[in-house]
């Protein structure tokens, strides 16, 4: 593991800082939603949201890649979405005798696809396969995924009729699952008073680009993680395991525990949060902060439900 | 302080500048004056105990604050009191001893004193004179008992000791205090740290031959043998358990009980109802050493008397184990009698072991002829006794005879041995041989004498111990007061003979002890009564426990010492080799206990030692670390629970958990500063008292 001088570090956390406060102006009262998405990019993971329109979702995905400076687009996912809406298509030029490819919204570094579970299998495929990949495959051609590629997808839990849910493998390559939820009293009054943040997007200051977030994501992956830590994240597994099988909940049924792929993305989205945390190593409370959002969907049904289960899990086990 | 109680001391200039006790510090020496006071209570009188007690507990009363007014400074006593208290108590011990200038009234004196003392102590320099005091207190149970539970006793005030000298270090608004049980615990890790370099002290550093200073000898009130001999007197002496001494033979063959005549104060001078010794005895001679005699090490208990026991009869004069064999030749420890009495220079006021050989004899010839006529004097009075002579003597011609129809008729006559016979008036001998004939030893061995005499045979009354009881636990042998004994010698046929009319009357007290030979409801003490069971397994383990403490710790000298040396093949160094020896062995130790403290540890396992005791003690503070709680997050609850300690906290929850979590160091030096941090930062908290105070 590379060694890394604390000075070094200093500044990606002030950096971040900035950029969360950028966030925190047009995003208001979501700082730990804001710092977690911050912390999932980094961790080159991506986020799942869960909630009901209007809670500023998409106002987050666009903020965060116009602070970053980052391309954006925006998917609607609807019943008749078919793969080559997000992919892309290559139509035939007959000037140039050939077929030119279009690229799809896919092609852009963050991308929100909005109300993913609207879309049929085929198209959540897709896009999922892609976001495993980074890359896709249209007519034989393998096409990268810009770097960074960061995907927001919401779902909204409440309308269920005439939707797909993401089956469990496929929420499963979703680092984190958020549920932003209301704003609180004085956000929402800020919120009123304000008037549309939407508007003030285009205003946001672009504080990083492609280069600067690759950096960060090189410095997040190359943090320390102490054997201690290790033991941690271990037993945060195996108390998982012991736990989902011992009270399968009603609505998924039985569950298993968390994968070693959801103990790999936990130790990279800790690391994400201690480098947004600007310390040079990471502690129990980076796990634990992220947590929730990294199991909170693995582990039950819903990112409420799952947050739950994983704070009692987080609880039952002690710092060895 | 407030000014008043400035100026009330304004008269003691000296102590002015010494900064004032804080109540955890005074009940720090209170507990150490009780701890050093409780073992020697048990030796004081009742009354001296209870007072010294009560003057250490009404400072405590004095220091309880009235709730209504906790601002109020401290009850205190005004001082010309304590002068009257201290003149009253040397009054008082005065009058309780009989005398102010000894040994035991000092004691007492002193017990008082530490408390009176204790009463006005208030400044840190009164608490190290105190500490001082109480030290020297705790040393004086040993005067009276040097028994492995009178060092049992001490340890508490030892240990008390090191935490109120920790508590007194303390001043107020610095590091704050050690909790009771944790300075105890120090202090016992430290004793135990200790007990090594104590250990080869005792065993290595040469001991001094004599002591420095003698134990002054207030030896009033010890039970043994004594230098006359009345009806009642060793019936008396029966009733105590008490070892007289132990004895350990060479090559472990103990003798038959019947041969186990412990030779003691030969008593040869009659008034008619006491036996006393005779003034004189002037010089004898050993019995010749044969192939049959017997080698072995008296360990005798001090009863202020001069007389030493041997088994009858003695073959060598006894030599003074520990004492040089030099010294011990040219200065005799002990001489021996014309009667055959082993009597020492001075009287036996400590322990004393000695060694000596025995030929297991009941006969010997006379020192001179012309002595027989002294053991025939007898006063007037007791005239049927003198009839009754008269009449064996027209009977028996020799002195055999005579000797053997008495024992006869002993033994015919319905004589009975017991531990509580009838009191007897005038001319007691009229008294048991014709009327009572009840009696315990001294009654048989002085009537046969008397009757002796009055027949015109030499006759002496022998006293002393026969018999004593073997234990399996160390194979010694152990003879106690219940074992005392009287007998009979009578010159026959130009030899002394010891005759026993115990034994023709009840030979199972020769045979089996005490208790065999008197009934069921006499008063025998209880571990000459015990058979069997697991009581009697106890007395001998706690008797052989006893016996190998004095033997080897208390009876541990110069001699011994050497012999030890000579076993470690260590008498072939000089001084300064031993000494650069034990030099070495200490320092080894010295680096051992340091690396055990600390050294062998790793940092990141220091590191987590100190973690934990931070968390122990803000759980004492009432704020427990949740089991999942990182140390970030725990030393953020804390700080918000204690802001003024933020900056501690923090400092520990980051520097910990750079220690822990953190990456390998960059520069060399980077952890040990994390660890310097880490540790600086909880020297700067308080301990949790005070932190629950402050929350």
């Amino acid at each position: 593991m590379t060694v890394r001088p604390a000075h070094q570090i200093v500044p990606v956390s002030q950096r971040a800082a900035g950029i969360l406060r950028e966030l925190a102006r047009i995003v208001v009262g979501k700082d730990e939603a804001l710092k977690l998405a911050l912390a999932c990019l980094i961790a080159r993971g991506h986020l799942l949201v869960e909630d009901i329109p209007g809670v500023g979702k998409s106002t987050l995905a666009q903020a965060l890649a116009t602070t970053l400076g980052l391309k954006y687009a925006r998917v609607q996912f609807t019943s008749d979405l078919l793969p080559a809406d997000v992919l892309g298509v290559s139509i035939y030029d007959e000037r140039a005798a050939a077929f030119r490819f279009h690229p799809g919204p896919i092609f852009h570094s963050v991308l929100l696809a909005d109300e993913i579970n609207r879309a049929p299998p085929k198209t959540q495929s897709a896009l999922l396969e892609a976001m495993e990949e980074r890359q896709v495959s249209i007519d034989g051609q393998t096409r990268k995924l810009p770097e960074p590629f960061f995907v927001i997808a919401t779902q909204n839990p409440v309308e269920q009729i005439g939707a797909y849910p993401l089956p469990e493998s496929q929420l499963d390559r979703f680092l984190m699952a958020l549920e932003l939820g209301y704003p609180d009293p004085a956000a929402e009054r800020e919120l009123l008073a304000g008037g549309d943040r939407r508007a003030r997007i285009a205003d946001l200051p672009s504080l990083a680009d492609a280069a600067t977030l690759a950096d960060l994501q090189r410095e997040a992956a190359a943090l320390h993680v102490a054997p201690a830590l290790l033991d941690y994240v271990q037993a945060l597994l195996a108390a998982s395991r012991g736990h989902a099988g011992a009270t399968p909940t009603a609505d998924t049924g039985a569950r298993r525990g968390l994968s070693p792929r959801a103990g790999l993305m936990l130790v990279s989205a800790a690391r994400a949060w201690a480098l947004v945390g600007g310390r040079p190593m990471v502690l129990p409370e980076d796990v634990q902060a992220v947590f929730p959002a990294v199991a909170g969907h693995r582990l039950a049904g819903g990112a409420r439900a799952g947050a739950l289960a994983a704070q009692s899990l987080l609880r039952s086990v002690p710092l060895p | 302080m407030s000014a008043a109680a400035v100026a009330a001391r304004g008269r003691r200039r000296d102590t002015r500048a010494s900064p004032g006790l804080t109540p955890v510090q005074i009940r720090w020496l209170g507990a150490l004056i009780v701890c050093a006071q409780l073992p020697q209570a048990p030796h004081l009188p009742l009354w001296i105990a209870a007072y010294g007690l009560a003057i250490v507990g009404l400072r405590f009363l004095l220091l309880r604050r009235d709730p209504l007014r906790p601002d109020a400074p401290p009850a205190r006593i005004p001082s010309w009191t304590l002068v009257l208290f201290a003149v009253v108590s040397a009054l008082a011990v005065r009058a309780s001893y009989g005398y102010l200038l000894g040994r035991d009234p000092s004691v007492a004196f002193l017990f008082i004193l530490v408390g009176i003392k204790f009463l006005e102590t208030r400044t840190v320099r009164d608490g190290s004179l105190l500490v001082a005091l109480a030290s020297f207190l705790v040393v004086t149970p040993f005067f009276k008992s040097q028994s492995p539970f009178a060092a049992l006793a001490a340890i508490p005030a030892v240990l008390v000791l090191g935490a109120a000298l920790d508590a007194l270090a303390r001043r107020p608004g610095g590091p704050p205090g050690r909790r009771p049980v944790a300075a105890l615990t120090r202090t016992a890790a430290l004793i135990a740290q200790g007990l090594p370099i104590a250990a080869l002290l005792f065993l290595l550093f040469p001991r001094i031959g004599a002591p420095l200073w003698g134990v002054p000898g207030d030896t009033t009130g010890r039970t043994g043998l004594s230098d006359s001999m009345a009806p009642g007197s060793i019936s008396e002496l029966s009733m105590s358990d008490a070892v007289a001494f132990r004895v350990d033979f060479d090559g472990g063959a103990i003798p038959l009980p019947a041969q186990r005549y412990w030779r003691g104060p030969v008593l040869s001078r009659f008034d008619g109802r006491q036996w006393t010794l005779l003034a004189r005895p002037g010089e004898g001679a050993l019995a010749p050493l044969d192939a049959a005699a017997i080698t072995y090490t008296v360990t005798l208990e001090p009863h202020a008397r001069p007389w030493l026991f041997a088994l009858d009869m003695p073959a060598s004069l006894p030599k003074a184990v520990g004492e040089d064999a030099a010294a011990s030749a040219a200065s005799g420890f002990a001489f021996l009698t014309r009667d055959q009495q082993l009597i020492a220079r001075a009287p036996v006021t400590q322990m004393t072991r000695y060694a000596l050989a025995s030929v297991p004899r009941s006969s010997y010839p006379p020192a001179d002829a012309a002595e027989a006529a002294e053991y025939v004097r007898r006063p007037p009075g007791n005239p049927r006794t003198v009839e009754f002579a008269r009449a064996l003597r027209a009977e028996h011609a020799g002195d055999r005879e005579l000797v053997n129809a008495t024992l006869a008729w002993f033994s015919r006559e319905p004589f009975v041995y017991t531990l509580v016979p009838p009191l007897l008036d005038r001319d007691p001998v009229d008294g048991f041989l014709f009327d009572t004939r009840r009696g315990f030893c001294e009654h048989y061995a002085g009537a046969f004498v008397a009757l002796m005499r009055a027949a015109g045979v030499p006759a002496r009354v022998v006293t002393g111990y026969q018999g004593g009881e073997i234990n399996p636990r160390g194979g010694y042998l152990i003879v106690r007061q219940s074992d005392a004994h009287a007998w009979a010698e009578v010159l026959v046929d130009g030899a002394w003979r010891r005759i026993d009319p115990t034994a023709t009357v009840a030979p199972e007290r020769i045979e089996a002890g005490l208790a065999r030979a008197v009934g069921a409801d006499e008063p025998v003490p209880l571990f000459a009564r015990l058979d069997a069971g697991w009581l009697k397994g106890a007395q001998f383990a706690f008797d052989a426990l006893n016996h190998a403490w004095r033997r080897d710790v208390v009876g541990f000298n110069r001699e011994r010492q050497r012999e030890l040396w000579r076993d470690w093949k260590l008498d072939g160094f000089a001084p300064w080799q031993l000494a650069a020896i034990g030099g070495a062995v200490l320092f080894a130790w010295a680096g051992l206990t340091l690396a055990a403290a600390g050294f062998g540890r790793t940092r990141p396992e220091r590191a987590q030692a100190l973690w934990d005791a931070t968390c122990r003690r803000l759980a004492r503070a009432g704020l427990p670390r949740m089991a999942h709680e990182g140390p970030i997050a725990y030393a953020s609850r804390a700080s918000r629970r204690w802001p003024q300690f933020a900056i501690a906290f923090t400092a520990i929850g980051e520097s910990y958990a750079a220690l822990r979590y953190g990456p390998p160091p960059a520069r060399p030096g980077e952890r040990a500063a994390l660890y310097a941090t880490l540790a600086r930062a909880v020297d700067v908290l308080p301990g949790p008292g005070e932190l629950r105070a402050a929350a």
